[in-house]
């Protein structure tokens, strides 16, 4: 069975626990921003995770069809990456719906930490969970989403 | 020096300027973080005699040390001023996320001087600092101004601000950001009086710990303990006033109908027991916290529907409930979101509405002055309706718009026999009539009654916290001593910028190796509680300074002269002659003189200059 992240906003409580853990393992230091996954807290009602579903949420692969020189590529189920063809020129992080493809130096994405995820683990109240593929788990935070513009 | 930014940003709301200064590794030894540096910035910067509400106050906000890195609970930021209530240094905590945002724009404080010509906001992105015009957010409630503001500037930012009750200066007002406040002392009036509405901040830079894999590590295996504790999984369920009924019925030490009882009869129906099953539809944290004790209460239905709120917290149960003889719980979450919106303390809001009531109910007030019924028996109207007036002072809001002291002047003819509070600042919810040493606690409190300074109604309570077992609420033995530990047991948790709630699980002995993953730097338990010896030191001399000495410090006549009529503390008063006894027994533990004044040997010793 593959297992992905599935975000439950319902149980998101705000605290941001996931990014800084995301950060500190990936990097060692912690930073919002750099964060593979993004706690949005737009009022006293809406507190909610936002994650890389790895395209199956809908299996669109924006950010594989949009980038200009074929840097990412949708392998085992997982959306890579490559640093090497990586030009930085942001049109991944543009199209991503869910707003978790991110860019310093080049653009990264949610790695699942080799099967282990680490906002999983640090999550007090099951608000991302790595389990079997929810689409209507994700359809909730697309909707979520949609207002901010 | 990892963990720490190691810089303090000014700005000059006068002049607008901003200056960002360094700080080294003595410094963040010396006074820590978050209300370690808050207080040393206004301590120093100050001058004696400052009108808290003149250019010359200054408000600092300072992230604890371990805001911005993964600590469940750690997340607290400090605000400190001169405060208009208490004429004190006050200082007031919050969960919001506005400290961290600061740190990773690379501050670990901000000092805020000065007075704006017009209504104002700082902008921080990182180094730019900008004080943007705010004409058009004056007027505008505490959620209008973030989202407007996060409109403006991206979602990412966070934003700290005040209400149209800082903006008219009362000295009840707080400052919010995610609707989480840093409520008590009127810090609100002094954003307000410099023309400042809002701070709002992006930071993008990294914060550093020492040792990421370790602070990862610990960090990991003190969530998951903490998660197991009973505390923990209680108020996770019920929120802060989970005790509530313990407190009422077991103790009977809930203030009721402005002091008059201690036992609140009504007492189901404003107990999250009852309420949080009903009306919670969604748990909420505080930034960087993995035990939400924060409920969305939202009401759907009725005259109050559409009320959405981060609450009911246990003070404010109290406050908006009991201490008005409110039992209607929908009433209660309306007055608290009226004084969130507003900007207002519910704290001293509430006590003040309570007090206003039994001067109806004394004849002191009428009908026709405060325009309507403000009585017990028409709380659930009442209540809502007088937050309202209080926050843009209208009729005779206006009147009770600055606490319950200054109400007792503007109205005179013996009110202020029924005026409770201490050096200014209305008391939280435990009648320390029936718990002796919380009514020191009440009086040693550099902000005015307050119960987190000492925090002592937990050892109280339960008889037992820390070093100690078998304490005796009723006594006054040994209360002198344990108090002055307790305060300088809070200053390390204000200032490493953890709850107060997490302070029987990790206690300070769990600190030393968290700060030393955070920071690299060692520290022992002894002198961690130094470093909270000499920011309450620093208070204290700070307020001796400005003429704030022990007969400004003395319990209200209620607590001295009227003993508890009901309940498992009936009987109980603080009298006058254990008031002194418990004054007398702290200076010589805190090594001050019998007024209250600390000596210069005590601040030299501190190295306090």
């Amino acid at each position: 069975m593959v297992k992905m992240l599935v975000p439950y906003p319902e149980n998101c409580t705000g605290c941001r626990f996931c990014e800084m853990a995301c950060t500190i393992y990936h990097n060692g230091t912690i930073n919002h921003a750099d964060a593979r996954l993004q706690v949005h807290r737009r009022n006293v009602r809406l507190d909610f995770p936002s994650v890389c579903t790895h395209c199956v949420s809908c299996g669109d692969e924006c950010c594989v069809k949009h980038c200009p020189v074929d840097a990412i590529k949708h392998e085992n189920g997982l959306v890579r990456v490559d640093q090497e063809l990586c030009t930085a020129c942001g049109e991944c992080v543009e199209v991503c719906p869910f707003g978790v493809m991110r860019m310093e130096e080049k653009a990264f994405n949610c790695d699942l930490c080799d099967g282990h995820p680490t906002c999983v683990k640090f999550c007090p109240t099951k608000a991302i969970m790595y389990e079997e593929p929810k689409p209507e788990q994700y359809e909730k935070v697309k909707k979520l989403l949609a207002p901010e513009a | 020096m990892k963990g720490y930014t190691g810089r303090i940003l000014k700005v000059d709301l006068t002049t607008g300027k901003t200056h960002a200064r360094t700080f080294d590794e003595k410094y963040a030894r010396k006074y820590l973080g978050g209300q370690g540096f808050a207080v040393e910035i206004v301590y120093h910067g100050v001058p004696k005699g400052a009108n808290a509400l003149g250019p010359e106050n200054i408000l600092a906000m300072a992230p604890g040390t371990f805001n911005g890195f993964p600590i469940s609970t750690g997340g607290k930021t400090a605000f400190a001023a001169k405060s208009p209530a208490t004429g004190t240094l006050a200082e007031s905590i919050m969960g919001g996320s506005i400290g961290m945002e600061l740190r990773h724009a690379g501050y670990d404080a901000l000092e805020i001087v000065g007075k704006a010509d017009s209504p104002s906001y700082i902008f921080i992105e990182d180094d730019s600092v900008e004080v943007n015009d705010a004409a058009d957010l004056w007027g505008k409630d505490t959620r209008v101004v973030p989202e407007t503001l996060k409109k403006l500037h991206g979602w990412d930012v966070k934003v700290a601000c005040i209400g149209v009750a800082g903006e008219k200066l009362s000295k009840i007002a707080c400052i919010d950001c995610d609707d989480r406040q840093a409520g008590r002392a009127g810090l609100g009036a002094v954003m307000g009086s410099k023309n400042l509405k809002a701070i709002v901040i992006r930071g993008t830079k990294d914060l550093v710990p020492a040792d990421p894999k370790k602070l990862l590590g610990i960090a990991f295996r003190y969530q998951k303990i903490y998660e197991a504790a009973p505390s923990f999984i209680e108020d996770t369920k019920y929120g802060t006033g989970e005790f509530l009924g313990w407190i009422n019925k077991e103790k009977g030490v809930f203030p009721t109908r402005n002091w008059q009882e201690s036992v609140f009869a009504e007492r189901e129906k404003i107990d999250p027991y009852w309420w949080a099953p009903r009306y919670v539809t969604k748990n909420k944290a505080c930034f960087s916290c993995t035990k939400p004790c924060g409920k969305l209460f939202e009401v759907k239905s009725g005259k109050f529907a559409g009320v959405a709120i981060d609450g009911i917290e246990y003070e404010t149960l109290y406050s908006l409930g009991s201490a008005c003889g409110n039992a209607d719980v929908e009433s209660v979450a309306r007055a608290n979101e009226l004084c969130d919106l507003l900007g207002m303390d519910t704290i001293s809001a509430g006590v003040t509405v309570g007090f206003a009531m039994e001067l109806m109910q004394r004849g002191i007030i009428t009908e026709k002055e405060a325009g309507f019924k403000l009585t017990f028996d028409n709380a659930s109207d009442a209540v809502p309706r007088m937050i309202e007036m209080m926050g843009n002072r209208r009729g005779f809001g206006d009147v009770l718009a600055d606490g319950v002291k200054v109400a007792a002047q503007r109205i005179g003819k013996g009110s202020e026999r029924y005026a409770i509070h201490t050096k200014g600042l209305e008391p939280p919810a435990y009648d320390v009539r029936g718990m002796k040493g919380h009514g020191l606690a009440y009086m040693t409190s550099t902000r005015g009654a307050c119960h987190l300074r000492a925090g002592f109604y937990a050892p109280e309570l339960v008889g037992k916290f820390w070093k100690w077992e078998g304490i005796d609420r009723f006594s006054t033995a040994n209360k002198g001593f344990m108090v002055s530990q307790t305060e300088n047991f809070m200053c390390v948790y204000d200032s490493i910028g953890l709850c107060k709630f997490s302070r029987g699980f990790y206690l300070i002995a769990k600190l030393p190796e968290l700060l030393e993953a955070i920071t690299g730097l060692a520290f022992t338990e002894d002198e961690l509680l130094k470093i909270g010896e000499r920011v309450h030191n620093m208070k204290g001399a700070f307020n001796a300074r400005e003429g704030v000495t022990r007969r400004d410090w003395l319990l209200p006549p209620r607590i001295l002269q009227d003993p508890i009529v009901d309940g498992p503390s009936k009987g109980h008063k603080i009298s006058v002659e254990e008031m002194n006894l418990m004054l007398d027994d702290y200076m010589k533990a805190r090594g001050w003189t019998s007024d209250g004044v600390p000596t210069p040997e005590k601040l030299s010793e501190l190295e306090i200059s």
